[in-house]
């Protein structure tokens, strides 16, 4: 057998192989070179979901002659002036995307440089190149990929539908653009515009939110919370969704680094962590979260396409993810999402007899409610001596009418009016009402009482008379046992037993018998995967929730006015009490405004 | 000519007629009933056998890891077995007057059996006893007796121990072993959950001596217990290292023991706990009961301070608020505090049949030895909670 070098076309072949996995990641490769272009404008048209062609138009900085002629060349660029990989600050710098791409298409690429007089224009045919040669164009450059995968008939089989290729293309368009609000960013295929972004004007933050909107969709932009955290010259801004805006996947979570967007099981783990009072295990909230940290403390150079991300303290990056949307989360404790009051109001207009005063629906537009941040502070202020019982002494009297209506002004809750059905409890505020749903309020006031009383107490452990040892791989013993002064105060206490091998010690009294073998391996599996141990938490939790659900007023019971007052101005003192521990809200607000639509006053 | 024996059983199926006094019939029917587990895959399991023969009607019920067998005098009129459903014979009878004389007959359609008592008539669908799964004992090497009373205390004193954890299959059973005690020779029951132990122990019977180690399920002990709590006479155990196998009466009882290797508890038992104190057993767990009402839901624990002649008990729940009671003991030495599952501490103390119970205890972290001062057969260990 005789070694040989292989042929340049088949070198780029190869490396197209990893790089160009799909027609996306042909149009991501073009679309950041575009934006490393510094283009204002970037355009992306497809046909055949990208099988039969992709172009890419921009009017960034464009290419010289002699510029085009190299940029096709493997392992050219111009993105890393220092030849320092430590330090990247471009999206692209493989120099790899269009040999690669050249090397499996038909490909032309058009470009005038800003300064040049003239456009040039040059060909690559399955690897083969034709040209330079003169051409007409703006400022700016454009590329023409047709026929992808022309040159490797196998992969060409793999590739999926058209639709689900063009979903594709418009998924990686959207995560590049979300990152750029200053960037036009317009995708379509030859008849119509998927994608229409213009580019912001004015204040980044705004354009960001606007931007977000435009991909994510209006409801979460008038249910996000802004998020704004540094720390070690980190920083973390972005936007999350309140919890009860939630979906069946992870789809929606979104996170840049310096502008790349990253699928991290990072993020997952931390968003997870963050919303797992609000949320039950199986939904997700939504979350577009930028991270701008020093290029020298991130590598990116561990994935072709450049998904994956390592940071250089990962520990670090989580817990200012965490404490960040944590603290949002704190913030907006009483939102519920907008989303709940349309569907209410949605459901109040389409019952039969209510006149469709206004043609095809959808009409109104709801407002979203200006953050209410500090909502709770506020209702603690007011309350402070009533806040923290339902048991009020037995000789309250009955608040007169002047005073009922002073509360109206004062309680960001309101006055309690009625009790419907025994079960919802319906307050007036300044400018609406609310409908309280009594029994998953209560229970999250019971919830977060007792997870307050947890952790001022401490967890009561049970020592085991025969220490249980539990056999695991090597890396999942020492995760384990690095986190064992955190386990310990959730009433875990184990210890290192021989390389493979922990010994339990103590198991958390609350669990009861619990079969501790089975929770230290779901703790280790946690571990490797989200970086994070979640589920003794959460089995924790789910005991609390399981008593706090016993132990709150049930639907069905009777409250006096006083009752439900007592209920409204806990709540208000109570962080987190807008949704119920899994997700749903516990009251709705009404707008005047909206119920005036209702009745077509406005 | 020539047949096999159990080709006439079979036929036999079709023959069987007897009448039985339905206060017999009602004993001994739930007796074996409570072996048949409510829902089954197998639908034979959902029966009991019945063989009638020699002015006796046999009942067998299993569950493929024990079988209770009892036998009861009836009228036969015809020879033969069948199987019916356990739990809907039980109740049948169960609601039958006092004294009616019931007639069992399978000798019409080979697939019924028909049950009479004065006006009443029950019509149910029966299975062929050929398929009913057989019990079978194999050779039992070991064979002794202990008086019914002995057995009762031994299973009484241990099976509150016994772990429902699946995962550790070997705790889920009483430990049943030969020990030696100051050279003498003793049986003894062991039980555990990995949160306390309990020991009790007897001199060892004769024909005891070179038994095996075995563990006991739990289900057997307890259908066990059921089945021996009347009783006054002695009971026969012979067992191998595979099943066990009690007989008293007209009853018997042949079950699987645990496959498994029961850890060995003798290293946790403390022999060192220099710190020990006598309670008034009941005064104490009236006490414990006492505080707990205000511990926890879920921990319930319970804080023991002892000091200078006294025990102080106390609970506290942010939600509920706090207790605390006194009990005079005599204790001189140094003072402790040390915390307990409210629950365990009473588990224990029921089973404490003199007057004072006696703990020794080390430190908040180690395990207590509790004893009744009165009975050195037994013994628990308890392992503390943190609070």
């Amino acid at each position: 057998m005789i070694i040989r070098r292989l042929p340049e076309t088949v070198v780029n072949r190869i490396a197209a192989g990893e790089v160009i996995e799909r027609p996306a990641s042909a149009v991501k490769e073009l679309v950041e070179n575009s934006i490393d272009a510094g283009a204002r404008r970037i355009e992306v048209t497809v046909r055949d979901g990208g099988k039969s062609l992709i172009m890419v138009a921009d009017d960034g900085s464009g290419m010289s002659r002699d510029d085009l002629e190299l940029a096709i060349e493997r392992h050219a660029t111009s993105k890393l002036p220092d030849y320092d990989l430590s330090a990247i600050a471009s999206l692209g710098f493989r120099g790899e995307a269009l040999p690669s791409i050249g090397a499996v298409s038909r490909m032309s690429i058009t470009s005038r440089a800003a300064a040049a007089d003239s456009a040039w224009t040059l060909a690559l045919e399955g690897g083969r190149k034709s040209g330079p040669a003169p051409a007409g164009h703006p400022a700016g450059t454009r590329i023409e990929v047709r026929d992808l995968f022309y040159a490797t008939p196998a992969r060409l089989k793999f590739l999926r539908s058209e639709r689900s290729e063009t979903q594709q293309i418009a998924d990686a368009v959207n995560r590049l653009a979300m990152a750029r609000p200053d960037i036009a960013f317009i995708f379509g295929d030859e008849t119509r515009a998927r994608i229409r972004l213009e580019a912001a004007e004015g204040d980044l933050l705004e354009g960001r939110l606007e931007r977000l909107a435009g991909v994510m969709g209006k409801e979460f932009a008038a249910n996000a919370m802004p998020v704004d955290a540094e720390r070690d010259g980190i920083r973390l801004s972005g936007y999350a969704g309140v919890p009860t805006l939630n979906r069946a996947n992870a789809a929606m979570q979104y996170l840049f680094v310096n502008g790349r967007p990253v699928k991290d099981r990072l993020l997952i783990g931390a968003v997870r962590g963050a919303y797992a009072d609000f949320l039950s295990r199986d939904r997700h909230p939504l979350v577009a979260l930028f991270l701008d940290i020093e290029p020298r403390a991130v590598d990116v150079n561990v994935h072709p396409a450049k998904a994956e991300v390592r940071f250089r303290d990962a520990g670090l990056v989580r817990g200012l993810i965490v404490g960040a949307l944590k603290h949002a989360l704190a913030a907006a404790g009483h939102r519920a999402s907008t989303t709940v009051s349309a569907v209410a109001l949605g459901a109040l207009r389409s019952t039969p007899g209510a006149a469709p005063w206004r043609g095809g629906g959808g009409g109104y537009g709801y407002s979203p409610r200006p953050m209410s941040a500090g909502l709770a502070e506020q209702g603690a202020a007011y309350q402070a001596p009533l806040a923290g019982a339902l048991d009020l002494p037995p000789g309250a009297r009955v608040p007169t009418e002047a005073e009922a209506a002073a509360a109206t002004e004062e309680y960001p809750l309101g006055a309690a009016r009625a009790q419907l059905h025994g079960t919802y409890v319906v307050a007036q505020t300044a400018d609406g009402f609310v409908i309280v749903d009594q029994h998953a309020a209560h229970e999250r006031l019971v919830y977060e009482r007792m997870k307050k009383a947890l952790a001022a107490d401490g967890v009561a452990r049970q020592g085991l008379l025969i220490p249980e040892i539990v056999e695991l791989d090597e890396a999942a013993a020492q995760r384990l046992v690095a986190r064992a002064g955190e386990l310990a105060e959730l009433g875990l206490v184990l210890e290192g037993f021989g390389p493979g091998a922990v010994a339990v010690r103590e198991v958390p009294a609350m669990l009861g018998r619990v079969d501790a073998a089975a929770l230290v391996r779901d703790l280790a599996d946690e571990l490797a995967e989200l970086g994070q141990a979640f589920s003794l938490k959460e089995k924790l939790e789910e005991v609390c929730g399981t008593i706090a659900c016993h132990g709150s007023v049930r639907a069905g019971r009777r409250l006096n006015i006083d009752e439900m007052n007592a209920l409204l101005r806990e709540m208000e003192a109570t962080p987190h009490s807008g949704q119920c521990n899994h997700g749903r809200p516990t009251y709705v607000e009404l707008k005047l405004s909206d119920i005036e639509k209702l009745f077509g006053r406005r | 000519m020539y047949r096999p024996f159990f080709r006439q059983w079979e036929r036999n199926t079709e023959h069987m007629k007897l009448t039985i006094e339905r206060a017999e019939l009602l004993r001994s029917l739930n007796h074996v009933q409570s072996v048949v587990e409510r829902r089954n895959t197998i639908p034979i399991l959902s029966n009991v056998q019945m063989d009638a023969s020699g002015g006796k009607l046999r009942l067998t019920a299993t569950d493929m890891d024990l079988a209770v067998v009892e036998s009861v005098p009836a009228a036969v009129a015809v020879d033969g077995s069948t199987t019916a459903p356990a739990h809907t014979l039980y109740d049948i009878v169960r609601k039958l007057p006092d004294g009616a004389q019931i007639e069992l007959d399978a000798s019409g359609d080979a697939e019924q059996l028909q049950l009479r008592a004065g006006r009443s008539r029950f019509t149910l669908q029966t299975l062929p006893p050929g398929d009913f799964p057989q019990m079978t004992s194999g050779d039992l090497p070991h064979r002794f007796k202990l008086p019914a009373a002995e057995l009762r205390s031994l299973i009484d004193r241990t099976r509150f121990a016994i772990s429902t954890e699946e995962t550790r299959y070997y705790l889920n059973g009483i430990y049943l072993h030969m020990a030696k005690k100051d050279d003498l020779e003793m049986l003894r029951a062991v039980a555990t959950d990995g949160h306390r132990l309990a020991r009790v122990e007897l001199p060892l019977p004769q024909g005891a001596a070179g038994i095996p180690g075995v563990i006991v399920p739990r289900k057997t002990v307890n259908e066990l217990r059921k089945l021996i709590e009347e009783t006054g006479d002695d009971v026969e155990l012979a067992l191998s290292d595979a099943k066990i196998r009690f007989a008293f009466d007209d009853v018997e009882l042949i079950s699987k023991l645990i496959d498994g290797t029961f850890p060995d508890y003798d290293r946790v038992i403390p022999t060192g706990n220099d710190k020990t104190l006598e309670v008034d057993c009941g005064n104490f767990a009236a006490a414990v009961d006492r505080v707990a009402t205000i511990s926890t839901e879920k921990s319930r624990a319970v804080k023991l301070h002892v000091a200078n002649g006294l025990v102080t008990l106390t609970a506290s729940s942010p939600e509920s608020g706090t207790a605390t009671e006194e009990i005079e003991v005599d204790y001189g030495q140094e003072a402790i505090e040390i915390g307990f599952n409210a629950r365990y501490l009473l588990d224990i103390a029921q089973q404490i049949e003199g007057e004072t119970a006696q703990f020794s205890m080390a430190d908040a972290a180690s395990p207590t030895v509790i004893r009744d001062s009165d009975d050195p057969s037994a013994l628990y260990v308890l392992m503390p909670m943190r609070v």
